[in-house]
């Protein structure tokens, strides 16, 4: 019941002027971004972390929450519409969604994606409310061995988990660490990795690594070519759904967003596992799983519910716990530090007002997500005819500002545009992404915590088992390291079983 | 061929690693040194080369490299962002935006005049308001004082 007196408190700090147009605002922009091909919640999240520098902390990370939920909305509008996903957790969707679009069904579409979404959420939200706190309680009781494997669990887990080479995203892991390592060593204070260098001396920043990996590599990619996007017109008086509709969707929304929050609650996976995961348990359940992939309203409810309920879910290892469960919470995590915050067990009491206040926002941010979605989902497939090529310039020019705003220097400038380059061969040669900012989140953690367990233990290694919390998570990291090996030997022997 | 050169750089990254940390404590008495982790990246970066050389050689994949003409827009594109920072100390930053803008909409995706006008001046008042208006972010002004 703690909870919930807590919860209230949380309202009333979001019940005020400066709070509840921040909640506005990101959801609003969530919104835009998602429904952009070419640039994703993280993306918008990081390129749009500067403009928060002027407000209060607890503002901040509810307006950056609400473009990391208001993007897994917006997403399903250029799905149904255009057939391209705005962000990667709106795969699925297009999958039915524009069938059911092209069948005259857009209306219904984008009305059960927003229902699920928003049903989906508040449910997530209300296990967010009681999960939350046992598990910050629980992480009170680690020390440094646990947090170590804590971290590298955040980082093994999500380059094993939904990536087509594993190998592929342990080396954007890997480079993530490398680039945490520049700088200063943060017990002796000696130079390190920066090739006699002194812009190096400080460390390369989260931020414009942020920015230029999602922000300027996927606008660079999107503007390979002229991208001439025609979407479906819908109007408001299709968006009603018949009983049929409503009776085919009701247990897919339940079903995907159980999956979702499970799946978002674990670290490394994130939404667009989740989306895949509901709409293949969805198929599994439904009694026509023929009607899948020619406009299965079961399919487009779960694959949404799935994706919101993950983006929220991913928020309780975040905030219990400080390990970020995907690249937006990454995000949103680097947000808390630049802020002056230190995540970890101890948020949820030294930060009980900024932490309730989020919490709370995010009930307030899918409300009013339902209301920009259901009524207003035509004015936003409007804004669909705005041509990219009108936009892309903005977002280049924002995320250079952003990027030198961060520091007042055009060092940031620099790293930003370089690492757009690497961002975009990334793309190119699918290396995904977030593994690389997970690790730049988590490396400062993973390295303090390492050393000083080692010299707790005086070098023994020993230290990573004897202690019981510590062995299970030792277990775990195990377990992440071994699941793409056995994978591939799966596949291999299936292969070799089909040849 | 192009799906190796990641591997490869992830082995020249892990030799700079062990080349630079070269001279700094990888163990001090009880507790490791400045060189621990590093050193251990070094070496994952190594394996990681040898196991997606192995992955490459087993499965090579087809990777969709852009048309010349995408390329060289991209190239452009770099070109005029990384004139942002050059310019800026002379003729200021908003300045230098409002040109990369310009430039970007008129030249290199050859849209029409007006709204690209309207495009620079959205954007640069944008930039103005937000960054030194509201936040109050110092800028680098140029000559004409913007």
């Amino acid at each position: 019941m703690e909870a919930l007196q807590l919860l209230g408190q949380g309202f009333a700090t979001c019940f005020t002027p400066l709070n509840l147009s921040f909640i506005v605002i990101g959801v609003l922009i969530g919104q835009i971004i998602g429904a952009l091909p070419g640039i994703g919640p993280a993306a918008g999240m990081a390129l749009l972390l500067p403009l928060t520098y002027g407000v209060p902390p607890a503002t901040a990370v509810m307006m950056l929450a609400g473009i990391m939920y208001g993007g897994m909305y917006g997403g399903t509008l250029t799905s149904v519409l255009v057939n391209v996903p705005g962000e990667a957790a709106s795969v699925m969707t297009a999958v039915d969604g524009h069938k059911m679009a092209r069948n005259g069904r857009a209306g219904a579409a984008l009305s059960i994606s927003a229902i699920g979404s928003f049903m989906a959420g508040v449910a997530a939200m209300i296990a967010v409310v009681f999960v939350t706190p046992p598990l910050a309680a629980f992480g009170l009781k680690f020390n440094a061995p646990e947090f170590f494997l804590l971290a590298l669990l955040g980082i093994t887990a999500s380059a094993s988990l939904g990536t087509s080479s594993p190998t592929k995203a342990f080396m954007a892991a890997l480079l993530g660490l490398m680039i945490a390592m520049v700088g200063v060593d943060p017990i002796q204070g000696t130079q390190r990795l920066t090739f006699g260098q002194q812009s190096l001396l400080e460390g390369i920043d989260f931020l414009p690594v942020a920015i230029g990996i999602f922000g300027v590599a996927e606008v660079l990619a999107s503007l390979e070519r002229a991208q001439a996007v025609q979407p479906m017109r819908t109007r408001l008086r299709d968006m009603w759904l018949t009983a049929q509709e409503w009776s085919q969707s009701r247990l897919a929304i339940v079903r995907g967003g159980l999956v979702g929050f499970i799946v978002g609650v674990m670290p490394g996976a994130g939404p667009t596992i989740a989306s895949m995961l509901a709409y293949v348990t969805e198929r599994r359940f439904s009694r026509h799983p023929e009607r899948f992939g020619h406009g299965a309203i079961d399919g487009v409810a779960a694959a949404e519910s799935a994706n919101n309920a993950a983006s929220h879910g991913a928020c309780v290892p975040m905030l219990a716990l400080g390990i970020p469960g995907s690249a937006s919470t990454a995000v949103l995590l680097a947000a808390l530090i630049l802020h002056g915050i230190r995540p970890g067990p101890g948020l949820m009491t030294e930060q009980s007002t900024l932490v309730w206040g989020l919490i709370a926002s995010m009930f307030i941010g899918n409300a009013v997500l339902l209301i920009l979605n259901l009524p207003l989902a035509p004015l936003f497939a409007a804004l669909l005819r705005v041509r990219y090529a009108y936009l892309a310039p903005g977002i280049l020019a924002i995320s250079l500002v952003g990027a030198y705003a961060n520091t007042l220097g055009f060092t940031n400038v620099w790293i930003a545009l370089a690492f757009g380059i690497v961002g975009w061969f990334m793309i190119k040669l699918d290396f995904p992404r977030a593994p690389l900012v997970l690790a730049l989140v988590l490396a400062p953690l993973l390295e303090s915590s390492l050393r000083q367990s080692l010299l707790l233990s005086f070098g023994s290694l020993k230290i990573f088992v004897d202690r019981p919390l510590a062995a299970a998570l030792l277990a775990c990291v195990v377990l992440s390291l071994a699941f793409p090996l056995v994978s591939a030997l799966r596949r291999a022997a299936t292969l070799r079983n089909v040849g | 061929m192009s799906d190796v050169v990641p591997a490869l750089l992830m082995l020249v990254l892990s030799a700079a690693i062990a080349f630079d940390t070269r001279s700094l404590s990888f163990w001090d008495d009880t507790t490791p040194g400045p060189a621990f982790l590093p050193v251990w990246l070094a070496a994952a970066g190594v394996v990681l080369f040898v196991l997606r050389l192995l992955e490459a050689r087993r499965s090579p994949q087809a990777i969709a490299w852009p048309e010349r003409a995408a390329l060289v827009r991209i190239a452009v594109i770099l070109g005029a962002l990384a004139a942002v920072p050059l310019l800026s100390p002379v003729i200021g930053l908003v300045l230098a935006l409002a040109l990369f803008v310009t430039f970007l909409l008129l030249i290199v995706l050859r849209q029409p005049l007006w709204p690209s006008l309207a495009t620079v001046a959205i954007t640069a008042g944008l930039v103005y308001a937000i960054f030194v208006g509201w936040l109050g972010v110092p800028l680098p002004k140029g000559v004409f004082g913007v």
